[in-house]
C-alpha cells in the first residue's frame, strides 16, 4: 500500500495501474541498454593511450572531421538558401519544389554514392553521355576524378541537406511579417534583410537541422565504406569484425559517441530555444514576386538541386536496371519486398506500441523516476547503428557470461536481434513524436475526463487515442522510411540469408557490381519516395 | 445534524507553490452555494482540484454526505466521486463537437433520472446553433458555456466552478449569472464557485469565503462579510472605504480629529474588545457619510468618479487621510477637484467596524 502511494500518488491503485507502472519502467530501462553497455564496456577498457598517436587513429579523426565540416557547410548553403527561396518568394514551381526537395530523404547516402561512382567512372554514364553528344573517345578527360573524401562529401550533402531545408523552412514560416516589414522601413535591401533579420531569427532551427546532419554524417557507414574512407564507423567495423580487436573498437565507439553527444546537446538546446522564436498570433509573411532574371535563377537553383539530389540517382538506378535486365533473374524481388514489409511491420508496431505505453504511463503517473528514465531512453537515436549493433552483441555476451541464459543464439543473427537493433535506434523517433503530440493535449483534458467518470484506461481509449491516432500513422511511416534505408544494423544483426533492399544493394556494390546494385536500389528509392509522399502532411504541419 | 459537505482543518497544497493551512468551511444543507474569493495565485483553484480528487489532501478531511472523500491517507479517485468541475481554461475534448462533449458528461451518471435532458441544456445555455461545431470553432465564452452544460448534465452531488464567467463578455455575463443561480436553486445542486469578483460572489453565494495570503480569513454570509469584515486584510482586499484614526469615547461613540463625533446609529459596533480612550482604526464606507452643502464640516475634493447611478468623491483631510463619499448621480451640484465638500454632521454610521492600530 505504502509503495503504491509512493509510486502513483494515489491510494486506490488497481492491479492494472501497477502493471502499467512497471511496464513503463521496464520499457524505459530496456531502451537504454545500448547506452549503458557502451559505458560498461568503456570502463572495462584499459585505455591504451598509445592508440591516440597511432597513425590510423589520426586518419579516422582527420577524415571524419573533414567530411563533417564540408557536409555542414554545403548542407547549410543548399538547405537554407532553397528554404529561403521557396518560403519567401513566388517563382515558377516554388510550390512544387517545396515538396520535391523533401524527396532527397528517399535516397540513402550510400545509394547516392553508387550513382556517383557509376556516373563518373571511366566509361561510365557520364562518358556515354558526352560520347553520344560530341562523339569523342576522349570523354574521360572531361570528367572530374573525385577523391574518395569528395565523393563521400557530395553523397552525404545531397542526401542530408533536407534536414536543414525542412527545419530552416519551419522557422522561416513562423517568422513574424512585422520583423521583415520593420527591416523594409529601416531601408534594408533584400539581401540585408536576409542576412540581418531572417537568418539570425531562424538560427535555432537551422542549428537543429545542422546538428542532425552532423550526427547522420558521423554515423554514416555505407557511404564511407563504399568509397573506402577510413572514418570512425569504418574503423569500428573493421577492428571489431575483421581484426577482432575489441579494445580499439570500444575506444573508437566511445570517442565517436563523445563527438555525437556534442551535436546532440547542441540540437537539444537549439530545439528548446527555437520555441521562443515562434510567434503564434502574428501575421505571417506574404510571398514576394521575384523579377524576371532572379525568378529564373531561383527556378534554376531549385531545379538543379532537385535534379542532383533525386532525379540523378533515381534515374540512373532505373537506367541500369533496364540496361541489365539479366540481374532481375538473380533476385527474388517478391521475397525482398516481403522481407522488407515484414520487418517494417513488426518493428514499427513494436516501437509504436512501446512508446505509446511509455508516454501514456508518464502522463498518468507524473512520476519523476519514470520521466527521467524515459528521457534517457531517447538516447538511442544519437548512437550510430554500428555502435548499437556492437553493443547489442557485447550486452548479450555479458548476459550469457554471467548467467546460463543463452540469449546469444536467440538474438544474434536472428530476426529478433534485428528487431532489437532497430528498436534501440528508432525508438526515439516514435517516443518523441508521440510525446510532442501528447504535449499538445492540455493536461486538464485528462482531468475533465476523470471527473466525468472515465478511468485511466478509458481516458486513453476515448480521449487520447482518437487525438493521437492520425499522427501515429505518420510516425509509422517515418520509422518505415528509416528502416528501409538502414544499413549497418541490418548488415550486422540480420539472420543468415535474410536480405533487404539495402543489404542487396550494399553487397553488390561492394563487389563492384553497381549494375546489379541498381535494381534493389531502385526498389528502395521507389518505396521510400512513396512513403515520403504519404507523409508530406506531417512534414508540413507548421504551415497550418 | 451532519453537514452536507465539510472541509475540516484541511491543508491544501499543489506542489511546493502555495500551501493553504487550517481551512474549515462547510455547506450545511444540500443546494446551498459557497463562493471563494481571493487574489489570483492564492490557491483557490487548488482547493477545487483537491475537492474534485485531482490533488491529494495534506492534512484534515473532506466529507460529502457524511462520506469521507479525502484525508491524509485516503483519496477516492475523481472518477469515483460524483463531483463535477468546470475548469477556468475550458477543457473541451478537441475531437468531439459541442453536443458530443456535453453527452460525455453522462458517462458517470449512474442514476436513472436526470435533471436535464441534453436538449434542455442546449436551450438553457443558448448552444443550439453551435451544437455541431468543434471546440476550435467556437469562442471562449461559448466554450465556457459548453463546459458548464457538460458539468451539469451528470446531475452532480457537488458542482465546482472555477472562474465560470471570466471569459464571457459583460452583457452576457450577468444573464448567465442569473441563469446559473436559477438553475442551482431549482435543481438544489450544491456548488462551490471560485471567483475574484466580490460582487459575483455576493450575488451567487449563500456564504462566501475570503482567502488571503494562505489563509481563509473570513467565512460568512455576504452581508456580514460586506458590513463586518473581520480583519484589515479583508477590508483591503474588498477595497471598501477607508480607514481613519479615531478615539473611543464609549462603546457606541467615537471621536475623529476632523470629522468630530461619530455615533453608532443602531448601537451596533465591534468595540467590545477595546477599552475606552484607546485609539483604533475605523472603517468608513462610501455610503456611511452624507453630503450636505450647508454643513460646516468641509473637506477638500481630490477626485470624483462617475459610476452611473452615483458619484464617488474622494476627500482629503488636512492630516492627509482619504475618505470616500457616495453621492447620487442625480445630485445637481457637481463639485470639481480642489473645491470644498460639505458633510452632514453629526455623523451616524450604521455599523461601527474598528480595528486595532498597528
Amino acid at each position: 500500500m505504502e509503495l503504491n502511494k509512493f509510486l502513483t500518488g494515489t491510494n486506490s491503485t488497481s492491479v492494472l495501474d501497477n502493471i502499467l507502472y512497471y511496464l513503463v519502467l521496464a520499457i524505459s530501462i530496456f531502451s537504454i541498454i545500448p547506452f549503458f553497455t557502451i559505458i560498461i564496456n568503456s570502463s572495462l577498457v584499459n585505455f591504451d593511450y598509445s592508440l591516440l598517436i597511432e597513425s590510423q587513429f589520426l586518419t579516422y579523426v582527420r577524415n571524419s572531421f573533414m567530411i563533417v565540416s564540408c557536409v555542414l557547410i554545403l548542407t547549410f548553403i543548399f538547405g537554407v538558401f532553397s528554404a529561403y527561396l521557396v518560403t519567401f518568394h513566388n517563382f515558377y514551381g516554388a510550390n512544387f519544389f517545396k515538396y520535391a526537395l523533401i524527396l532527397s530523404f528517399a535516397i540513402p547516402p550510400y545509394i547516392f554514392g553508387y550513382s556517383m561512382s557509376a556516373f563518373f567512372e571511366n566509361y561510365g554514364v557520364g562518358y556515354s553521355i558526352i560520347n553520344f553528344f560530341f562523339d569523342t573517345e576522349m570523354a574521360n578527360i572531361y570528367l572530374p576524378d573525385f577523391s574518395p573524401i569528395t565523393n563521400s562529401v557530395i553523397s552525404l550533402t545531397f542526401t542530408l541537406y533536407g534536414y536543414v531545408f525542412l527545419l530552416s523552412r519551419a522557422s522561416f514560416i513562423n517568422q513574424s511579417a512585422n520583423l521583415i516589414d520593420l527591416g523594409k522601413s529601416m531601408g534594408f535591401t533584400p539581401s540585408q534583410r536576409f542576412l540581418k533579420i531572417i537568418l539570425p531569427c531562424a538560427r535555432p532551427g537551422i542549428f537543429v537541422g545542422l546538428s542532425l546532419v552532423a550526427m547522420e554524417t558521423l554515423s554514416d557507414f555505407g557511404t564511407v565504406s563504399f568509397f573506402g574512407v577510413s572514418t570512425f564507423t569504418t574503423g569500428i567495423y573493421n577492428s571489431w569484425f575483421i581484426f577482432d580487436d575489441l579494445e580499439t573498437s570500444n575506444f573508437l565507439s566511445l570517442l565517436l559517441l563523445f563527438f555525437i553527444l556534442v551535436f546532440f546537446t547542441i540540437e537539444n538546446l537549439s530545439r528548446k530555444k527555437s520555441k521562443f522564436h515562434l510567434l503564434k498570433n502574428d501575421r505571417r509573411n506574404k510571398k514576394t514576386d521575384l523579377s524576371g532574371k532572379k525568378k529564373f535563377f531561383a527556378f534554376l537553383f531549385c531545379l538543379s538541386l532537385f535534379t542532383v539530389s533525386f532525379i540523378f540517382p533515381f534515374s540512373q538506378m532505373i537506367y541500369w536496371s533496364i540496361k541489365f535486365p539479366e540481374y532481375f533473374e538473380n533476385l527474388n524481388i517478391l521475397k525482398l519486398n516481403l522481407n522488407t514489409f515484414l520487418i517494417i511491420f513488426c518493428t514499427a508496431s513494436l516501437i509504436i506500441a512501446f512508446s505509446l505505453i511509455s508516454n501514456f504511463g508518464n502522463r498518468v503517473f507524473k512520476n519523476k523516476l519514470l520521466s527521467s528514465f524515459s528521457n534517457l531512453s531517447i538516447s538511442g537515436y544519437a548512437i550510430p547503428g554500428i555502435i548499437i549493433s556492437v553493443s547489442i552483441i557485447s550486452f548479450l555476451s555479458l548476459i550469457s557470461g554471467i548467467s546460463n541464459l543463452n540469449l546469444k543464439t536467440l538474438f544474434i543473427g536472428s530476426f529478433y536481434g534485428l528487431i532489437l537493433g532497430y528498436f534501440f535506434r528508432f525508438y526515439a523517433i516514435s517516443f518523441n513524436g508521440i510525446k510532442s503530440n501528447y504535449l499538445k493535449i492540455n493536461y486538464s483534458i485528462d482531468e475533465s475526463s476523470y471527473l466525468m467518470g472515465f478511468n485511466k484506461f478509458k481516458t486513453f481509449y476515448e480521449i487520447h487515442w482518437p487525438i493521437l491516432k492520425k499522427n501515429i500513422f505518420f510516425i509509422f511511416v517515418l520509422i518505415s522510411i528509416e528502416i528501409i534505408k538502414e544499413l549497418p544494423i541490418t548488415l550486422i544483426l540480420r539472420p543468415f540469408n535474410f536480405e533487404t533492399f539495402s543489404i542487396k544493394a550494399y553487397n553488390f556494390a561492394s563487389q563492384d557490381l553497381i549494375e546489379a546494385a541498381a535494381i534493389p536500389s531502385m526498389f528502395l528509392i521507389f518505396w521510400t519516395s512513396i512513403l515520403i509522399l504519404i507523409s508530406l502532411n506531417y512534414f508540413f504541419d507548421e504551415d497550418k | 445534524m451532519k453537514n452536507f459537505f465539510e472541509v475540516c482543518d484541511a491543508t491544501f497544497s499543489s506542489g511546493h507553490k502555495h500551501e493553504l493551512k487550517n481551512i474549515n468551511f462547510d455547506i450545511p444543507n444540500k443546494g446551498e452555494v459557497v463562493c471563494l474569493i481571493g487574489p489570483s495565485g492564492v490557491g483557490k483553484t487548488t482547493i477545487l482540484r483537491t475537492i474534485a480528487g485531482l490533488e491529494r489532501l495534506k492534512k484534515g478531511e473532506i466529507r460529502l454526505n457524511g462520506k469521507l472523500l479525502s484525508s491524509r491517507g485516503v483519496l477516492i479517485n475523481p472518477e469515483k466521486r460524483n463531483i463535477a468541475l468546470s475548469f477556468q481554461d475550458n477543457c473541451l475534448f478537441p475531437h468531439k463537437n459541442v453536443l458530443q462533449n456535453i453527452l460525455l458528461g453522462l458517462e458517470r451518471a449512474n442514476r436513472k433520472e436526470f435533471l436535464f435532458s441534453p436538449h434542455e441544456l442546449l436551450d438553457l445555455f443558448k448552444l443550439k446553433n453551435i451544437q455541431n461545431m468543434y471546440p476550435h470553432e467556437i469562442s471562449s465564452g461559448e466554450a465556457q458555456r459548453v463546459s458548464l452544460a457538460r458539468s451539469l448534465i451528470s446531475s452532480p452531488d457537488l458542482l465546482l466552478l472555477d472562474e465560470p464567467f471570466s471569459n464571457i463578455d459583460p452583457i452576457l455575463k450577468e444573464e448567465l449569472q442569473n441563469l446559473v443561480k436559477e438553475i442551482l436553486i431549482k435543481t438544489k445542486i450544491s456548488a462551490i464557485i471560485v471567483t475574484h469578483d466580490p460582487n459575483e460572489a455576493f450575488y451567487l453565494g449563500d456564504k462566501c469565503g475570503i482567502i488571503i495570503s494562505n489563509k481563509l480569513r473570513q467565512f460568512d454570509t455576504p452581508y456580514n462579510i460586506y458590513h463586518f469584515p473581520n480583519s484589515l486584510e479583508v477590508v483591503n482586499f474588498l477595497k471598501r472605504g477607508s480607514l481613519v484614526n479615531v478615539k473611543i469615547i464609549s462603546k457606541k461613540i467615537l471621536k475623529h480629529k476632523r470629522l468630530g463625533i461619530i455615533n453608532a446609529k443602531y448601537g451596533c459596533s465591534n468595540l467590545n474588545p477595546f477599552n475606552e480612550g484607546n485609539s483604533v482604526k475605523l472603517l468608513i464606507q462610501p455610503e456611511d457619510l452624507e453630503h450636505d452643502d450647508n454643513s460646516n464640516l468641509k473637506l477638500k475634493i481630490i477626485d470624483r468618479k462617475f459610476r452611473g447611478t452615483n458619484f464617488i468623491y474622494t476627500l482629503k483631510t488636512v492630516d492627509g487621510e482619504l475618505i470616500h463619499v457616495l453621492v447620487e448621480s442625480h445630485h445637481q451640484h457637481l463639485h470639481e477637484n480642489n473645491e470644498e465638500f460639505g458633510i452632514k454632521t453629526p455623523i451616524n454610521i450604521d455599523h461601527l467596524v474598528c480595528f486595532e492600530k498597528n
